[in-house]
């Protein structure tokens, strides 16, 4: 038995430490190029690591541009995709968890109905909603701020609402009537008991959406306008140019520093990433 | 329980915070000394450079309008994006090729009521440049910055080969004849450096038929990308893929290089041959100026001695979209760009020919470009070629440009090819000028 | 009584947000852009009604058809295989093995990376020439694709892209496999069952709620396919063989202005959707077992 066991920690490793390898390919490219001169970058055969690695393409990536536009591009649309960052995280959490917590906890006509139809939601692909949503923004003045981005977030999602709802329910019922019976309103029961104990859902819609909007491209294509007001995906875009010439060497660098930070978040944080998803019971 | 009374009020903070901030990112600010034109062009680098010196010179030679310059990329989409979202720019740099589609969208306005209030006419400029921005009798955008094509070619590849490196191809057989001699095999049996490859640099894809003087519509109605004369050209085209064979053309082209950056097919020696435009001698400067290279008219084909002398010409050009703001100040600032000492800077800066009719010396001797008058006098002469002034020309060149990679993948003749594409844009055609005609827009 | 009436009007309230979310941006676009897919609208001039030309049209657009061809080739293989390696993973990963979070980081890696810079990144891997993964074929002796100019292997690159992507469902599955009863494992243990016999009785079956709530995102997913390939295959170079049914379909409404054709498209693709959907859940019926938990 222990030997099987053995065998299989072994394998398991071994075909992890394989798969990781190549998962981790194009990462390691990434890394190289970021660290190469730009004639370096279309060389071949492949240079792995570079004679001299260019340190200063990481200070460099943060200022291109710069001399053009009269500002740091990279700063700028790092600060812009965070503020819209907090903006529709904030809004997800507030909204999907009191919606969540009327579908999961609290009777209502036609609530099973509603919550049918949120999920059938889900199903409607962006492209159908697109053009009107784009007229719409359009009509109320909208295009070329961000309000198109985050003002949604802060009215639901259907995603963000199932994965809460299902977790709401998992809390016992017998904490509401508890509280319920100590004169307690339901918003108090809302805030002071289920709220407190979903902390790890929340971080999972919360995590979700930061992701969805950090590395959202189609939303910021169509709605925002001027350069200044760009976020880090469409600008990106902005180390290449338009006959080609793109700068390699800059783009995989602000690319590294714009990963950075969201890796790190990503491996202090995923137990408890995990662990909430698990909370929430997908099942049923 | 007393923490929990401090998260609160410091998040909604945090969140009240991004909201003022991401506000004021967005918010225009009110200028109330002089009116702001807002202009979006599509060049970065040095060509940026060129156009911010102009819109310097326009900002300091008066204190009534400030041009605020973006380059922006994507320009053609984002404004008409902007358009349609009642954003858009006062002025927007596009290309020629744009400017039918969004006159029949409505996205920009006729000029020709400024044209004459402020004195712009058909004479000040070469024909061809001129009759770019006119569409259905209006005057519809002005010229920033021209070109025109020719045979660009590699004098060092020409002479070891044994071939005189003054005397390039004049037709297209003699080009051929050339190229075969200058292509060399690696002893692996794959492609190192080929005489002439129609898919470098494939900007003009679609223009190979009407080099053998083919149309690709009839200017009313009828698509023509399928008559005998385009035919001729796209098989002139697949005569290559067949030559090198088409697996060979696609791996010796994917490690080319892209277009400004020195692993450029022409600059590093892997084609001898190439039709480019006038913009290309700054790119062999840039990255590789040892080459040892040299510029004539492209080729014509032996059976069609007509069209000795033909050229592509296109150009940047300046159009104010339907909404913008300020219309008549951004004519001011057009009209200054069209006056002879800012176009010849301009166009000085871009190493680029001229599309005014009359040429200062001082522009002559102040270019960089050691074959600027063959650029010239291929702009005005009777046998340039336009891209169609289509409205559906972004869907008909897309289809032209599928039928180019079918040909010379060589999943289909030429004739296949073309009469797939007639066949899928005559209906196309059909009912976009079905629909200008409901809406009382008579074409 | 007024117990009943509190509660009613309190889960009214508190689902405010969606019922406004709902109708603004969910019921008034779906209506609208039903409205307009029988209209020819491009923006700029105020819609006309054209009855069911627009879908008379897409019927006889052979382009159309190609993409449906594309879209559905694409997801027929990055779909089963997506779900395959995503539970594999997870699997694994769910096992005692030393630096766990470093290889669930390592592997969760590609969906934070920005599609811009992915899709950069794959087109310097997928190179013919010089890009990393031929010049490792090659070093086994095997003939390298021309992934990027070769019709038939555009979309297999497409594919392995989608399965480096493989980490966000991962994640999802880890999380379910912490919910399988450790009880009924070690029975099954017990009772002598190998490590294939446990995955196919006990994990599979305890996994299958998550399963199919991956397969229909996945879907929805990869149907919608748009970013990486309107970066890495513009216009659906080579020949067309990467042009999806989104990039038809934004082509239509934002380049060439011909927005009612668009919204038809997409009703067009939500009814695939709804039908595929709908079938995923009949299937599921007999497959999904879902662990006791009170309705």
């Amino acid at each position: 038995m222990k030997i099987r066991n053995r065998f299989r920690v072994c394998v398991t490793h071994f075909a992890l430490a394989g798969l990781s390898v190549v998962f981790m390919f194009p990462l390691l490219w990434l890394i190289s190029t970021a660290l190469k001169r730009l004639e370096e970058t279309t060389m071949h055969p492949i240079v792995w690591i570079p004679k001299h690695p260019q340190w200063h393409n990481f200070a460099d990536a943060f200022t291109y541009g710069s001399a053009q536009l009269g500002y740091i591009p990279f700063l700028v649309y790092a600060r812009n995709t965070l503020l819209l960052c907090i903006l529709v995280v904030a809004g997800t959490v507030v909204s999907n968890s009191l919606v969540a917590y009327s579908f999961a906890r609290l009777k209502w006509p036609g609530r099973d109905l509603m919550f049918a139809v949120t999920l059938s939601t889900l199903m409607v692909p962006f492209p159908v909603l697109m053009v009107p949503m784009f007229a719409l923004f359009r009509d109320l003045h909208w295009i070329g701020t961000y309000r198109p981005l985050w003002v949604p977030a802060w009215f639901g999602s259907a995603f963000s609402i199932f994965l809460l709802r299902q977790f709401f329910r998992t809390i016992p019922f017998e904490l509401s009537e508890a509280a319920k019976l100590d004169g307690c309103s339901e918003w108090g029961i809302y805030s002071r008991i289920v709220l407190p104990l979903s902390k790890p859902a929340l971080a999972v819609v919360a995590l979700f959406s930061f992701m969805a909007t950090w590395n959202d491209f189609l939303g910021p294509l169509i709605y925002l306008i001027d350069q200044k007001t760009f976020t880090l995906s469409l600008g990106l875009q902005f180390y290449q140019s338009q006959h080609g010439g793109t700068q390699w060497h800059l783009l995989m660098a602000a690319t590294t520093i714009v990963v950075a930070p969201v890796i790190l978040l990503f491996f202090f944080a995923q137990k408890q990433f995990i662990q909430g998803i698990a909370l929430t019971g997908l099942k049923g | 329980m007393a923490k929990a009374g401090f998260t609160v009020p410091i998040l909604a903070a945090v969140v009240l915070t991004a909201w003022w901030g991401t506000e004021r990112i967005t918010r225009t600010v009110y200028d109330p000394t002089r009116i702001h034109v807002t202009y979006w062009e599509k060049w970065t680098g040095f060509e940026f450079q060129g156009i911010e010196a102009v819109v310097n010179d326009f900002n300091k030679s008066q204190n009534r309008i400030h041009v605020d310059l973006l380059s922006i990329s994507d320009v053609g989409n984002k404004t008409l994006l902007a358009v349609s979202g009642g954003v858009p720019p006062d002025v927007a740099g596009l290309w020629g090729p744009n400017v039918a589609q969004y006159a029949d969208d409505a996205a920009i306005q006729p000029l020709e009521g400024y044209c004459n209030e402020f004195g712009v006419k058909a004479s000040d400029y070469i024909p061809v440049y001129w009759d770019i921005c006119n569409y259905n009798g209006h005057v519809y955008a002005l010229p920033s910055t021209p070109a025109s094509t020719a045979l660009y070619y590699n004098r060092d590849l020409f002479q070891k080969a044994g071939l005189d490196p003054n005397k390039p191809p004049e037709t297209l057989e003699e080009l051929v004849a050339m190229g075969d001699r200058i292509t060399k095999r690696r002893s692996d049996g794959r492609l190192d450096v080929a005489g002439f490859l129609p898919a470098e640099p494939g900007w003009w894809n679609w223009a190979w038929g009407c080099v053998f003087g083919g149309r690709l519509w009839d200017g009313k109605g009828k698509i023509t990308a399928n008559e005998p004369e385009n035919v001729l050209g796209f098989q002139w085209v697949q005569d290559f893929a067949k030559r090198y064979g088409p697996e060979d053309v696609q791996v010796f082209q994917s490690g080319f290089g892209n277009y400004a950056s020195p692993e450029n097919a022409f600059l590093t020696s892997k084609v001898a041959m190439e039709l480019h435009g006038v913009y290309m001698n700054y790119n062999i400067k840039m990255y590789r100026p040892g080459l040892n290279w040299a510029a004539a008219p492209f080729p014509y084909p032996k059976s069609r001695p007509d069209m000795k002398g033909w050229a592509i010409a296109d150009e940047d050009v300046l159009v104010i979209p339907r909404g913008a703001k300020h219309p008549k100040e951004a004519f001011e600032f057009i009209r200054y760009v069209q006056s002879q000492k800012a176009m010849e800077k301009l166009c000085l800066l871009h190493r680029k020919n001229s599309p005014l009719s009359h040429i200062s010396d001082d522009f002559w001797r102040r270019h960089e470009h050691p074959y600027i008058r063959l650029f010239d006098q291929l702009a005005r002469s009777s046998k340039v070629i336009l891209s169609p002034k289509m409205g559906i020309w972004p869907e008909y060149s897309e289809e032209l440009n599928n039928a180019f990679e079918e040909i010379m993948l060589m999943r289909k003749t030429p004739q296949q090819a073309l009469d797939y594409v007639t066949t899928r844009m005559q209906p196309k055609l059909d009912q976009y000028l079905e629909r200008l005609r409901r809406r009382g827009e008579v074409k | 009584m007024k117990e009943r009436r509190k509660g009613k009007i309190a889960g009214l309230l508190f689902a405010c947000p969606w019922f406004v979310g709902l109708s603004l941006f969910m019921a008034y676009p779906v209506c609208a852009s039903v409205y307009l897919s029988f209209c020819e609208y491009s923006v700029l001039k105020p819609p006309m009604w054209v009855g069911t030309e627009n879908y008379r049209d897409l019927f006889h657009d052979e382009l159309f058809w190609t993409t449906i061809k594309n879209t559905g080739l694409y997801a027929i293989v990055a779909l089963p295989f997506g779900v395959l390696l995503g539970i594999f993973l997870a699997m694994m990963l769910n096992s005692k093995v030393r630096g766990l979070a470093f290889y669930r980081t390592i592997f969760f890696l590609p969906s934070l990376l920005p599609q811009v810079s992915l899709a950069v990144l794959w087109l310097w891997v997928f190179n013919g020439d010089d890009g990393v993964l031929n010049e490792f074929l090659r070093m086994l002796h095997i003939t390298a694709p021309n992934w990027l100019s070769d019709p038939a292997w555009s979309k297999p690159a497409l594919v392995l892209l989608s399965l480096w992507g493989v980490g966000n469902a991962v994640v999802i599955y880890l999380a379910g496999l912490q919910d399988v009863p450790v009880q009924l494992l070690e029975a099954a243990e017990l009772d002598g069952a190998s490590a294939w016999a446990k995955t196919r009785h006990v994990t599979l079956p305890m996994l299958s709620p998550v399963i199919l709530f991956n397969v229909i995102m996945g879907i929805i997913g990869t149907l919608q396919v748009f970013t990486v390939p309107y970066i890495m295959f513009p216009g659906g170079s080579p020949a067309r063989s990467t042009y999806f049914y989104t990039m038809y379909l934004f082509d239509n409404a934002f380049r060439y202005n011909k927005m009612g054709y668009a919204a038809a498209m997409g009703w067009i693709m939500f009814l695939a959707i709804l039908v595929l959907t709908l079938f995923a859940l009949k299937v599921s019926e007999r497959h999904v077992y879902y662990g006791g938990e009170a309705k």
